[in-house]
């Protein structure tokens, strides 16, 4: 426990380097294949009117001590008549979002357009990692950790004796994954950063955890 | 809504800009995002990066940006020839681009051609009829025209769709105190309200149109909201304290003869001729004898 381990300058040279390269190229390969795939949806305008309505209508909710009564009522008729109100939606014409999503192709193929930007590469990066470099220590940072980071640095390395601040190459791999965000919003501008992470997390549902993202 | 800070980085960076100490496309970038009107300014620095072919190459494809940026504010400034320089630019660059094809139709607005940027405008919005920015062009066109009427309607229509948008509202009140027609600005100014319950302004504007409006119920609904709008400056506003002197003695005048049923208000007019004169006292102590004759002759001040 207390002996250095030595890595060997090759490991450094053929996995450490080459694998945060590799990142960093697929990223914004990534990027602008989503770049193209894009496709400018026109708003329906429909939708952008509903938008606006809720919009209006919640001010008003907030707002409505500001206004004189009589000017309260009319608006409110306006909005919830059941002739022809802007909010009334008769009985069993609500459709439900999921419903929805699935009439419309365009939907549907956009967000599969999206995750597939996502998913392939990452699977296909993942795949290499894991087949070339899976199960050797890649780098040793430079400060000491706590146990419970081990999850997170040594994941595929089953050794409970190696000290915590050596780093598997597996996890070096997801280190990039979620690390290189500033740096693809220095290289492709502000705006366009591949926010994986983000992505990610609305996946999983927000509580975002490396070892479980392994288990998939 | 510009922010005091990012106003007070504006200016920085303006004078900055201006004794020739760089941070010139910082400047220009933040007038865009701010969406603030100093086309002059734009004009004159955005050129002098334009005209540098080497500065020009730097920003890369923010270029076109600032040829828009510039053409706009040449066409604001009546430099037509530059406007017109820019956007030819940019025609050759993207020849099939609805955004080129706006700005050709706002330089024949300015050019005072209103035929022909109609009739752009018109095919434009064939295209993409949910383009805001081209229907409040229309509104703007019809305005330079004069013709108030055809603003409304196309106003209308804009307001139909983006019933959300609020600087819509704010003009389309404006338009409609300009043609007299205060019942409906009354209406534009209660969407203001609610959507911005915190503005003075909007309770002022919306007093002054009931006030206009007259009737007893509506003079007192007026004298209501110049008392919001007290209370929202702090007591500050020397509109709203005139306003509900003018108010309380308006209602006085149609309810001569009836038993008073309410009995705040002579409390409430004495307290704002109070304050005003207080002002006055502070600020302009010549003027405070015709102040006080003006309240005399309202006889709101006993």
């Amino acid at each position: 426990m207390a002996e250095d381990l030595v890595l060997d300058t090759a490991i450094r040279d053929w996995v450490l380097i080459p694998l945060s390269v590799v990142m960093v190229l697929i990223g914004i390969l990534r990027h602008f294949v989503s770049k193209l795939m894009r496709s400018s949806q026109v708003p329906d305008p429909k939708i952008v009117k509903e938008g606006q309505v809720i919009v209006r209508a919640r001010n008003l909710r907030a707002g409505a001590n500001f206004i004189p009564p009589k000017a309260f009522r009319a608006r409110r008729v306006y909005f919830s008549n059941e002739e022809n109100g802007l909010l009334f939606v008769p009985k069993g014409q609500a459709q439900n979002a999921q419903a929805q999503m699935f009439s419309d192709p365009n939907m549907a193929m956009d967000m599969m357009k999206k995750n597939l930007s996502m998913i392939i590469p990452q699977t296909l990066t993942f795949a290499w990692v894991n087949f070339f470099f899976s199960g050797f220590v890649a780098a040793k940072i430079p400060f000491p950790l706590t146990q419970r980071f081990r999850s997170m640095l040594q994941n595929g390395i089953d050794l409970s004796t190696v000290d915590v601040s050596y780093v598997s190459s597996r996890s070096w791999y997801f280190l990039n994954l979620f690390g290189l965000r500033g740096l693809f919003s220095l290289i492709l501008g502000e705006e366009n950063a591949t926010d994986d992470t983000q992505r990610m997390m609305q996946m999983s549902g927000f509580g975002f955890d490396p070892s479980k993202i392994l288990c998939l | 809504m510009v922010t005091k800070t990012e106003e007070t980085q504006l200016n920085r960076l303006e004078s900055q800009v201006e004794h020739g100490g760089g941070g010139v496309w910082e400047y220009l970038c933040l007038v865009r995002k701010l969406k603030v009107r100093r086309s002059d300014k734009v004009l004159k620095h955005g050129l002098s990066i334009l005209n540098d072919p080497k500065k020009r190459s730097s920003l890369g494809p923010d270029e076109w940006t600032l040829y828009e940026q510039v053409a706009v504010a040449a066409m604001d400034c009546q430099c037509l020839d530059v406007a017109k320089d820019c956007i030819n630019v940019l025609h050759k660059r993207f020849p099939d681009s609805k955004r080129v094809g706006r700005l050709e139709a706002m330089l024949f607005e300015a050019k005072g051609s209103w035929e022909e940027a109609e009739k752009a405008y018109a095919s434009l919005l064939e295209d993409n009829s949910l383009d805001p920015v081209i229907h409040k062009r229309r509104v703007a066109l019809a305005k330079a025209q004069g013709n108030m009427l055809m603003a409304v309607e196309c106003l209308n229509k804009y307001l139909n769709i983006f019933m959300a948008d609020y600087d819509a509202w704010r003009e389309l009140a404006e338009i409609y105190i300009s043609l007299q027609m205060y019942k409906q600005a009354a209406f534009c100014y209660e969407e203001l309200v609610l959507s911005q319950p915190t503005v003075p302004l909007y309770h002022l504007a919306y007093a002054d149109v009931l006030y206009t409006l007259g009737g007893l119920e509506n003079l007192q609904t007026a004298r209501k909201y110049y008392s919001s709008t007290i209370d929202l400056t702090g007591g500050k506003n020397n509109r709203a304290l005139f306003g509900i002197c003018l108010c309380t003695s308006a209602i006085a005048q149609l309810t001569k003869g009836r038993n008073k049923e309410d009995k705040d208000s002579p409390d409430l007019s004495s307290l704002a001729a109070a304050a005003l004169e207080k002002v006055y006292k502070q600020g302009a102590s010549d003027k405070l004898p015709i102040l006080t004759l003006a309240l005399k002759n309202l006889r709101v001040s006993s």
